[in-house]
């Protein structure tokens, strides 16, 4: 199970109806206050300033200016789509490769098994800066593979296309989240039994009608956890667009980032910030209903 | 029948084979060239040299971002698994009135994009007139961290056996002894777990460190901005070696305690802490 599926889990275990008195605020009442000041009072900054009320500045004049700015120029709504797309494709490679991975691992690893389960962990934990830095040795200008075929004669020119476009990124993005995508995948997997695919091989089902009919609608519900961990942060990165992205890569996130840190121009990105927010809470919400409505079918 | 099979096996060796060397690929050519003696990271093979080591470990900004990062997560790292424990405990064993809400806050920093995050952190602290330095990147890595442990330990707990917690409750014990003889012990390997993977959070979190960070530098902010100043450079491979080196080695050591432990007690669940703690 996932983190996210955990918290569902947790969410609807049989309620316990002790009564705590004063207790659970002995237990909650730090960590709340935390949450409160760190997550609560910082949303709403977020969104006075973006609405044009700079705190401790005494401006305090109402506007949405800055939201329409964003939604109405040509060069965020490019972004936008070049976001999306980026995000979309990189999901979709994971899924591809990811559901057939989780798959051999789930019934088919053997004594594998385990070993692959914490080598997805290990690489979890690598630091991603880093892994996204390994990515542009490989494929720099002076990288190693220009670098290679330069000296063994295939190219005489270093390949610039190799970076600093937008398949970089969907490949990069790819290869550092998919070990996030596998894992719920391979948690969905683990509880399917197998004796189902069995029944179905014994009755003439071809491995095509077993995936359509066994294991991806019983894997779903990991599926969409998968989607809800990773397409998030998928769209707001601005790390591996600003290291391998170059123009033809360049991402919402990045935007963020240029409006506040370079331009200055707090509204603007508080309200890039919150059309960003606003997407995530639109996934979220869809990705844990499809995950909720399967699992109660299932 | 045994020919499909056989296609079968080939196929799926293939696709993990393919996978491992993709994913796998590029790090350990990072670590094969931070031994390469050339200042341009490409074959041909120079020779063995330990050089971008001596200068990286010389190097004040190297020094100062790994202590940064160091110090950073192990005092973020206890102070999680505290909170996100007693979190867990708070809102998986009691019902009371606005419970909805407190969960739907702890599951919020699983879903809000790290980014907005960090944003949001600097923008409160601009408005607030406190300046940026490691304090409040390590308030907010808490803030973002502890529901990880939450959901971590309330995994668990929602699976434990209630029985013993029942037992010691109607034989008298108090809050203080039902926590420190019935329920940490049993949660000690999740904890553990937790722990490492809370400091791991807390290191590799970059967003975070970014926008909060000020003039001081975590290490994933002191690779990214090496990494936009100038080209690819063998001391950021040195570096990153090391560092990934120390990562593999403690989740690999966590795992063998994890499975010795689950082994001493008879149980399958060192597995489930994994996986859930795999997933950032």
């Amino acid at each position: 199970m996932t983190a996210v599926q955990e918290v569902i889990a947790a969410e609807r275990a049989a309620p316990e109806q002790r009564r705590g008195g004063w207790l659970p605020a002995g237990y909650l009442s730090v960590p709340m206050l935390v949450l409160v000041l760190l997550v609560l009072v910082p949303m709403f900054i977020l969104f006075l300033i973006s609405v044009g009320m700079e705190v401790g500045r005494g401006t305090s004049v109402w506007s949405l200016d800055a939201y329409a700015s964003i939604l109405t120029d040509p060069l965020y709504r490019k972004v936008a789509i070049t976001t999306i797309v980026i995000a979309t494709s990189a999901m979709l490679i994971q899924l591809v490769i990811g559901v057939p991975l989780a798959y051999v691992m789930a019934f088919k690893s053997g004594r594998f098994e385990v070993p692959l389960l914490l080598g997805l962990v290990v690489l979890d934990e690598l630091n991603p800066v880093v892994r996204v830095y390994a990515w542009r040795m490989l494929l720099g200008r002076n990288g190693i593979i220009n670098k290679f075929l330069e000296s063994i004669g295939v190219i005489d020119q270093p390949i610039d296309a190799l970076l600093f476009n937008q398949g970089t990124v969907i490949v990069v993005l790819s290869t550092g989240w998919i070990t996030y995508t596998v894992i719920p995948l391979y948690a969905a997997m683990k509880a399917i039994d197998p004796t189902l695919f069995q029944a179905a091989a014994d009755l003439g089902a071809g491995w095509w009608t077993m995936t359509r009919r066994i294991l991806l609608p019983l894997a779903a519900p990991g599926i969409f956890v998968a989607v809800l961990l990773v397409y998030i942060p998928l769209f707001t990165d601005f790390a591996t667009p600003t290291l391998v992205g170059g123009t033809s890569g360049y991402m919402l996130g990045q935007a963020v980032n240029d409006l506040i840190l370079q331009q200055g121009d707090l509204a603007r990105g508080a309200a890039l910030s919150n059309l960003l927010l606003l997407a995530s809470g639109v996934v979220a919400a869809i990705a844990f209903r499809l995950a909720r409505i399967n699992k109660l079918e299932a | 029948m045994t020919r499909t099979g056989r296609t079968g096996a080939v196929l799926a060796t293939a696709l993990v084979a393919v996978v491992l060397v993709i994913l796998v690929g590029p790090i350990v050519l990072l670590a094969v060239f931070s031994f390469n003696d050339s200042s341009i990271i490409a074959l041909p093979w120079e020779g063995f040299t330990l050089e971008w080591y001596r200068n990286a470990f010389s190097d004040p900004d190297v020094a100062d971002s790994l202590r940064n990062s160091t110090v950073l997560a192990a005092l973020i790292a206890p102070l999680c698994v505290v909170l996100g424990t007693a979190t867990a405990w708070g809102i998986t064993r009691f019902r009371f009135p606005t419970r909805g809400f407190w969960s739907g806050l702890v599951g919020a920093p699983l879903v809000i994009p790290w980014l907005v995050m960090g944003v949001s952190g600097l923008l409160l602290f601009a408005s607030l007139g406190i300046e940026l330095s490691l304090l409040t990147v390590g308030a907010m890595h808490v803030a973002v961290t502890f529901p990880l442990v939450t959901a971590l330990v309330s995994a668990r707990l929602v699976r434990f056996e209630r029985t013993q917690e029942e037992a010691a409750v109607d034989l008298g014990a108090s809050q203080w002894q039902l926590m420190t003889k019935v329920v940490l012990p049993q949660l000690a390997p999740t904890l553990g777990a937790a722990l490492i993977f809370a400091f791991a959070w807390s290191f590799n979190n970059f967003e975070i460190s970014f926008f909060n960070g000020g003039y001081e530098q975590t290490f994933p902010v002191w690779v990214y901005s090496v990494l936009r100043r100038s080209d690819n450079l063998p001391v950021v491979n040195a570096v990153s070696t090391a560092v990934s080196a120390v990562q593999v080695a403690v989740v690999y050591g966590m795992w063998m305690a994890l499975r010795a432990s689950s082994r001493r007690r008879g149980s399958q669940e060192s597995l489930t802490d994994l996986v859930a703690g795999g997933l950032r």
